[in-house]
């Protein structure tokens, strides 16, 4: 599977084969016995918790202790005074997901400058550099997200229709690229479409946005949500007000594999592979501690995600079975 | 801030009795203080007072003046030293924003700058450069208009600055570009210079992909603070970008550093250095590697139906393939020959490599440093640092940010514009923007607001990007 999109700063993607551990490796970080800390956008999510799961692991195997994972609740000052009140700590390490860009690019830098090696989840905030601010970007290929989103919602929607985009305000790589490859996509292979594009500043505010935004175009035949979590509460709205639409979204999380499974909104899913991302999130801070050569960007390819492949695909995401729900939905179990 | 139409217009302004108008007297101390906070040459009343020999009085009251046109501010206090604390000058670089692009033969950029050259957001995605140019300036426009939606500043955009992948002629250009000059053989006749102008309203100015990524490398990387340095981008060309003393040199014609087309010899063979040590030479040799056995891990991408293209050769002599390092290490041998000559000829404090296949291996800069190292004079290597950027295609947009951001601040250009508060009010521009509406056929993309508001909003309808 191949990766579509290009960097922050323009690099081409390794694989995450470019930071497989050798034993020899993990020997090394066992007796180095580092201390690592995590500073997640939040904790809630599904894609969150298999993230940690993926990188827990890791760094057990290699001897490094997690000292602390922080829930910025997506909010930039909780992020920046988490950063700060980590430098102080000095872990060896920071694992951190900025939750945007100008307002926590100084605080990351601050990480760099006192010493503490720098690994970043999906996003780069302007102006920083790797190799010199942070060792690695580790994300998916959300470019490749948004193309896989569209091309899925594309087989719902009738010639001429009008499409919705909702968009996250926030400055922020990973959901700026889906929402430019969602549209790029459309406007290059289903011209005809009419394309309306909204944007939320917070998840709580999801719902209300697309509730304006059908108000304003009734016409509106299909929707693409940057991630499954808002695409949730627009799908529990659409069904109490009796309507029906198809949305497209990014992550299988369970609420989304259920929805898919019962045959509600949600036709389409870009699967991310959170665990095996955290898995190599991991590898690339053990590496960097080890002051080996790593990649500027790592990315992972997404998934395509329909209700007849739901049940291999969270199989494949999540490395576990499905859910129980979704097993009985699809009449998989009784 | 008062909006810009409360400043009074110099004609109006009330003057004593004989006094010269403000206006025939203002503008070169206006111009040299702005420069001053703007370069953070100074950065308070007294250190403006001490830098430009122009008394109290008569700082006091331009920086008022500037102020009123939005151009600085002094809201923020320094650090004391003993007495009261200093009220900061600053120079306003968010008062509106410098739209860049980089157009590379696999990829373009778009970012928007503030008027500092800082860039507040980028972004780069795969494309041909042999799509036709008009396709291309649409899909650059999409993404200027997208990137602005969340970058909006309160006086909108006041240039547009590209990196072309060619050398782009000096000359006969004024302050900024009204006409296109050759850039791409497959370019010519396509007015982009006028396109983008016509679009956006704004001055525009043209530079090569190499020019670029030098000025951005020596103003926000490696470069840093260094005088002499030698810049040297590898891809499908090579070039070199000179900066000495300082600044970039850009030759009589905007030419130098075109190395890529000097001869030399490799295995029997004569040639280019682009021939014999570009990207196409490494595509090609990782090919032949891959059908006659030599290469097992580039015959496994081939194998799955994968591409090779110079990244996966790259990539490949990374992971330790012996084929794949061998031709690595004789593209950056080659590369290393020429490079040394102009260390020799330069004596630079640091070497910069840059492009896709410096970044994803090692053995090209090792080459390069092993041919440099063992061809120059030791005066020359002693204190001589080779090293790859760190910007990647950050770079090329960072630069061309520069490249306007001096262009708009050059006092011959500002001089024009500084009284008016916004260069697109500058005589020259105004008329260049009557002429184009004049000649040029109506524009299908809808004109861009002088000022975005704020925060997401719906777009009615169909935008190129939406």
């Amino acid at each position: 599977m191949t990766i579509s999109g290009l960097g922050p700063h323009g690099e081409r993607a390794a694989p995450p084969e470019r930071v497989s551990l050798l034993p020899d490796d993990r020997a090394a970080a066992q007796e180095a016995a580092w201390r690592v800390a995590v500073v997640l956008h939040t904790v809630d999510s599904d894609w969150a918790k298999q993230q940690l799961a993926g990188m827990v692991g890791i760094f057990g195997d290699c001897g490094a202790a997690v000292i602390d994972v922080v829930d910025c609740g997506f909010s930039p000052e909780r992020q920046v005074a988490a950063l700060d009140r980590l430098i102080a700590q000095r872990p060896d390490a920071i694992l951190s997901l900025p939750v945007a860009n100008e307002e926590v690019a100084a605080a990351h830098a601050r990480v760099a400058a006192a010493g503490i090696t720098l690994v970043l989840l999906d996003n780069a905030p302007t102006g920083l550099l790797p190799g010199k601010h942070y060792t690695a970007l580790v994300s998916a290929d959300n470019f490749g997200l948004g193309k896989i989103a569209a091309a899925g919602l594309s087989a719902h929607l009738a010639q001429g229709a009008a499409v919705g985009v909702l968009g996250f305000a926030a400055d922020f790589f990973a959901t700026n690229e889906r929402e430019i490859a969602f549209t790029k996509w459309l406007q290059t292979n289903r011209a005809d479409l009419d394309l309306h594009v909204a944007r939320f500043d917070r998840m709580d505010e999801a719902a209300e946005v697309s509730k304006r935004m059908v108000a304003e175009h009734p016409a509106l035949a299909g929707l693409f949500v940057v991630w499954d979590t808002p695409a949730m509460a627009v799908s529990d709205w659409l069904r109490h007000a009796g309507r029906s639409l198809p949305i497209a979204t990014v992550d299988l999380g369970e609420a989304a594999a259920i929805d898919m499974a019962r045959g509600g909104s949600t036709c389409c899913i870009a699967a991310q592979q959170p665990y095996q991302q955290g898995i190599a999130a991991a590898q690339t801070v053990i590496l960097s501690l080890l002051a080996r050569p790593v990649p500027a960007w790592i990315a992972l390819p997404g998934i395509s995600v329909t209700r007849d492949t739901v049940v291999e695909s969270f199989q494949k995401v999540w490395r576990q079975p499905a859910p129980k729900e979704v097993l009985r939905l699809l009449g998989l179990s009784g | 801030m008062p909006p810009l139409a409360s400043v009074p217009a110099e004609s109006q302004r009330p003057r004593g009795k004989g006094r010269p108008r403000t206006v025939e007297t203002a503008a070169p101390s206006l111009v040299e203080l702005l420069n001053l906070v703007r370069t953070e040459a100074a950065t308070t009343r007294q250190e403006l007072e001490r830098h430009s020999d122009l008394g109290r009085a008569v700082v006091a009251d331009r920086l008022t003046l500037l102020g009123e046109l939005g151009l600085v501010d002094e809201s923020e206090l320094g650090t004391a030293t003993g007495g009261r604390a200093p009220r900061l000058v600053r120079f306003a670089a968010r008062r509106a924003t410098i739209l860049v692009a980089t157009l590379d033969q696999t990829a373009i950029g778009v970012g928007v700058a503030d008027l500092s050259g800082n860039l507040l957001t980028e972004h780069h995605e795969a494309a041909d450069l042999t799509t036709p140019p008009a396709a291309l300036t649409d899909r650059l426009a999409a993404l200027f208009r997208w990137s602005l939606e969340r970058h909006a500043a309160p006086q909108g955009v006041w240039g547009l600055s590209l990196s072309v992948p060619g050398a782009v002629q000096t000359g006969a250009e004024g302050a900024f570009l009204t006409t296109t000059p050759p850039i791409m053989p497959a370019w010519d006749g396509f007015p982009l210079v006028e396109t983008l102008s016509r679009r956006f309203g704004v001055p525009v100015w043209l530079r090569s992909s190499v020019e670029t990524m030098t000025m951005g490398e020596l103003h926000a990387g490696a470069g840093l603070g260094q005088r002499t340095m030698l810049f040297m981008k590898v891809g499908r060309r090579i070039g070199a970008g000179i900066v000495c003393d300082g600044q970039l040199f850009r030759g009589a014609q905007g030419a130098a550093g075109l190395i890529g087309s000097l001869p030399v010899t490799s295995g029997g063979q004569s040639g280019t250095l682009d021939a014999l040590a570009g990207s196409d030479m490494i595509q090609r040799e990782g090919l032949a590697a891959a059908h006659d056995g030599r290469s097992a891990i580039l015959a496994d991408i081939q194998r799955r139906g994968g591409e090779i293209t110079a990244i996966e050769v790259a990539q490949a002599a990374q992971m330790g393939d012996a084929a794949s390092v061998a031709i690595l290490a004789t593209s950056g041998h080659l590369i290393g020959q020429v490079v040394a000559t102009l260390a020799n000829a330069l004596n630079p404090d640091l070497i910069v490599l840059s492009g896709s296949l410096v970044q994803t291996n090692d053995i090209l800069l090792a080459a390069v440093r092993e041919a440099v190292y063992g061809a120059s004079h030791p005066l020359v290597t002693r204190d001589l640092r080779i090293i790859r950027s760190q910007m990647g295609s950050s770079a090329g947009l960072v630069g061309a940010a520069r490249v306007a951001s001096e262009a708009l601040f050059a006092p011959a250009f500002l001089k024009e514009w500084v009284m008016q508060g916004r260069p697109l009010a500058h005589p020259a521009f105004v008329d260049y923007l009557g002429q184009l509406a004049r000649t040029a056929p109506p524009d299908p993309a809808p004109p861009l607001p002088p000022a975005l508001g704020p925060g997401p909003s719906l777009r009615p309808g169909k935008e190129p990007l939406s």
